[in-house]
């Protein structure tokens, strides 16, 4: 295995890895910060 | 004498608290929504269009990939900002991985910056010149084109549209360059209005969009699996001549993702606009964060998705791959007029917040230049203030010119530009990422907010949310590092450069500012404090806060001096270091607030007291607006006056009104204080900033006092009060304003108010009113033009007395 591959499947790897944590991470969040945004109770909208 | 008893350490040296928290006007987080959006809205109008040239049809999804990814880099943003409030790239870098890497971060950073201008500018080019030649061709179909002019350019009219982007781009750069140069600042409440307009064009260009599918019809693009993946020429970079891309179908997905990246660029300002967000700034912040992600989705994903849908192939690659807005527009159902117009309404639009990320481009990178040369890494003489303005003018000379050149040297060519442009983009990014992944297990301090999900395994956190956005945004970056050669070379040498002038200055400012430390030791001693509070000065209530600016007018301190007993009530010289909007996510040392100005200015005002016997406390606040520093300082240290000196620009009524606005915006309870303004020949004028009773003409309180006559002749009423006059005067007043007269009383009010004198003077009456004359003081009556000198009676007599 060339060097080139070794690094192509390690990028591949981050890459795949990355997103597959990203999704959890956006599905949390997103749940999380809408709760906030829907959230007025201390609203100081200006 | 001066506040030496004060220091804790019982040391001979003149205390001087320094404020390290910038003095801020709060926003709501609509408005810091609004601020983002300026820079990160603008990408819409030119991403799609530079990822599809490089990557083909599917590059929507991309786009909208991007779009999603930005929601979970936002979170990031929002973690550092719980950790720092001035959480941007510079400050965590500088934390996690130490100066050497935060200089090499900051580099790339000014890529990312100075690149934002001139894509920017080209882009709103782009989109007026292609407005101009569609309405030229439309025109001469109809025949609307004299043949004459016909033949003139043998064929229809056209305007070259590189050219015109560039000169446009250049103009565009220059109006702003001169705009910093005089200092103008960043107004959430302009950012709000762009955003307004914008919204309108989205609701419209979608509602329309959406029709037109629902008529017509439209295919999606094509899913971005590696067969449906076409790469330019220019797409592989260094991988041109390689099969690898074509090889790998992950590795496909990673360059059109790489591609399209800079469609998130302006979240950075997410951690600058942080520090101004109102209370509860980490939930305002998560608000802000939404509210940019969803908005960004709908505008940026998918406006590309609907460009691609419904304008044809070969008219959307060869006519409006750079305006794919405005091709959008064009491909509408409907009259072909009406498309035109919304074309231009979109061309406006286009121009209104491109031409905004122009300003935010300079402004930002001057921002993060100032810091970094606060922080000893660029030389002294880049900051050298302008001599009329007082602007850094060298840094914004230095930021506009490397933007002038990249305009030049691109000549209009969008793709070279987000091309490189993407580069600076993505490695703050990773910077970012790696510092926060560091700072999980570096930083002791307080965290609010943690991005989840985060394992705990044997008591070691596993950040795996983190970790996760560095990994992809790190295989971005370096597959990027390969398949965009432009800018790579072009980011690479740019970020060298600056990375040995950081370096460079860095060295010759140690040896040059130990020299001025130890000076400055021998003086004074710097303390501390995250906010300003009576306690952290060491004051009582009541006391006079002295704003000092010039260090040859203190005429105003020692006249302040020369009037007050400081045993009874302290004095406190104030001066407000100004930090422009762009550099918030950049951290101010106690050093950095204490410059070598500073200094000469508190000897000077030491020397003053000294000469006058009389203690004063000396305090250093930084500040976006030196009002809004003088209005908050004068709140929170429960001050009874401020004395000012008269400034060199304004007249002592603009000053009392400065000041009052910025009274306004302090969130409530808030006190009330008067302003006293010395002039440089003794005469002093006296304002009161807030609520209070307003000074009455002499014919008002005569009718009041007729009425009062009147009303006390009615069976019944003979108890009554003049005030009880004013309280029924007032009450109907406000029941006719709001509701059958209102027109008529405005009527009324703008004829008095042309008779009494110019409207800015007369709004003043709101908060600015005359106090008891002294005897060497002049008294304004805001409420007219006209000032009445103290010899003047300030009510009539026999007015009658209750």
């Amino acid at each position: 295995m060339s060097f080139s591959v070794l690094l192509i499947k390690i990028l591949e790897y981050m890459f795949v890895a990355g997103w597959a944590g990203t999704v959890i991470v956006l599905v949390l969040t997103f749940v999380e910060d809408v709760g906030t945004l829907l959230d007025r109770k201390d609203e100081n909208s200006r | 004498m001066s506040s030496t008893s004060n220091s804790p350490l019982g040391s001979n040296r003149v205390r001087i608290v320094v404020a390290t928290s910038v003095m801020l006007t709060f926003i709501s987080y609509w408005r810091a929504a609004a601020v983002i959006l300026n820079d990160l809205g603008s990408s819409a109008f030119y991403a799609c269009g530079i990822a599809e040239e490089a990557i083909g049809k599917s590059a929507p999804w991309f786009v909208l990939g991007v779009m999603l990814f930005a929601f979970a880099v936002r979170a990031v943003y929002v973690e550092s900002c719980s950790m720092f409030v001035r959480g941007g790239v510079y400050r965590v870098v500088k934390e996690a991985l130490g100066g050497t890497l935060a200089k090499l971060s900051v580099s790339a950073l000014m890529f990312d910056y100075i690149l934002t201008g001139p894509v920017s500018a080209v882009s709103a080019g782009q989109y007026i010149a292609g407005l101009i030649n569609d309405t030229i061709a439309i025109a001469d179909a109809h025949g609307w084109v004299p043949a004459a002019v016909h033949h003139l350019f043998n064929g229809t009219p056209q305007v070259g549209v590189n050219t015109t982007a560039v000169l446009f781009a250049v103009a565009v750069t220059l109006y702003y360059w001169r705009e910093n140069i005089k200092g103008i600042e960043e107004s959430s409440e302009k950012a709000l209005w762009v955003m307004q307009i914008t919204t309108v064009m989205v609701v419209m260009l979608l509602g329309w969009s959406f029709f037109t599918l629902w008529k017509v019809g439209g295919h999606l693009p094509p899913f971005p699996t590696l067969a449906n993946i076409h790469y330019s020429q220019e797409a592989l970079g260094f991988w041109k001549h390689s099969s690898l891309p074509h090889t790998f179908a992950i590795l496909g997905l990673i360059i059109g993702f790489g591609h399209s990246v800079l469609a998130m660029s302006g979240e950075e300002s997410l951690a600058q606009v942080y520090r101004e967000l109102a209370h509860p700034k980490l939930k305002n912040l998560k608000r802000t964060a939404i509210v940019i992600g969803m908005y960004s989705f709908v505008f940026t994903g998918l406006v590309s998705l609907l460009a691609v849908m419904l304008i044809p192939d070969d008219v959307r690659t060869r006519v409006y791959s750079d305006n794919l807005i405005a091709g959008l527009a064009m491909n509408m159902v409907g009259p072909q007029v009406l498309r035109l117009a919304f074309r231009a309404f979109v061309v406006v639009v286009g121009f209104l917040i491109l031409s905004g990320a122009v300003n935010t481009a300079i402004v930002g990178s001057n921002g993060v230049l100032n810091r970094v040369s606060e922080d000893g890494v660029l030389a002294d003489w880049f900051r050298r203030p302008q001599k009329k303005y007082g602007t850094t003018y060298r840094i914004i000379n230095l930021i506009v010119g490397l933007q002038l050149f990249t305009i030049i040297v691109s000549w209009g060519n969008i793709y070279t530009l987000g091309e490189a442009y993407a580069f600076g983009v993505v490695w703050s990014f990773v910077f970012k990422t790696v510092s926060m992944l560091v700072l999980r297990y570096r930083y002791k301090g307080e965290r609010t907010w943690k991005m989840p999900p985060n394992l705990h395994i044997f008591g070691i956190e596993i950040p795996i949310g983190l970790a996760s956005v560095g990994m992809v945004l790190l295989a971005t970056a370096i597959v990027n590092l390969f398949t965009k050669s432009v800018a790579t070379v072009s980011g690479l040498i740019f970020s060298a450069v600056f990375f040995a002038i950081f370096t460079f200055s860095e060295k010759v400012n140690r040896r040059k500012h130990a020299h001025t430390a130890a000076q400055m030791k021998e003086q004074f001693q710097l303390q501390p404090a995250e906010s300003v509070g009576r306690e952290t000065v060491g004051i009582r209530a009541g006391n006079v806060l002295v704003p000092v600016r010039d260090y040859n007018t203190l005429n105003h301190l020692r006249w302040v001096l020369e009037r007050t007993d400081t045993h009874e009530q302290d004095v406190v010289v104030m001066t407000a270091r100004i930090s422009q909007f762009g550099s918030a996510a950049y951290g101010l040392s106690t050093e950095q607030m204490f410059s070598d100005y500073e200094q000469t200015l508190f000897t000077r005002a030491v020397s003053v007291a000294e000469s006058v016997g009389k203690k004063v406390s000396l305090l250093v606040v930084p500040a976006r607006d030196p009002w809004s520093a003088i209005a908050q300082t004068a709140h929170n240290l429960e001050s009874s006056a401020v004395v000012a000196g008269l400034s060199s620009k304004m007249t002592t009524a603009e000053q009392a009104f400065n000041l009052g606005s910025a009274w306004e915006a302090i969130p409530e309870p808030k006190r009330q204080f008067v302003l006293q303004i010395v002039q440089p020949d003794g005469i002093v004028d006296t304002f009161r900033i807030g609520p209070h009773t307003p000074s009455m003409k002499n014919e008002d309180v005569v009718l009041l006092h007729r009425l009062w006559l009147n009303v006390t002749r009615e069976p019944g009423l003979e108890n009554i009060h003049h005030h009880d006059i004013l309280t029924e005067a007032l009450t109907r007043f406000a029941r006719d304003y709001g509701a059958r007269d209102r027109e008529d009383i405005v009527k009324e009010l703008k004829r008095h108010g042309t008779e009494a004198g110019p409207l800015p003077l007369r709004r003043i009456a709101d908060q600015i009113q005359t106090v008891q004359p002294g005897p060497t003081h002049s008294d304004h009556d805001a409420d007219r033009d006209a000032a009445h000198r103290d010899d003047e009676p300030s009510s009539p007599k026999g007015a009658g007395s209750e």
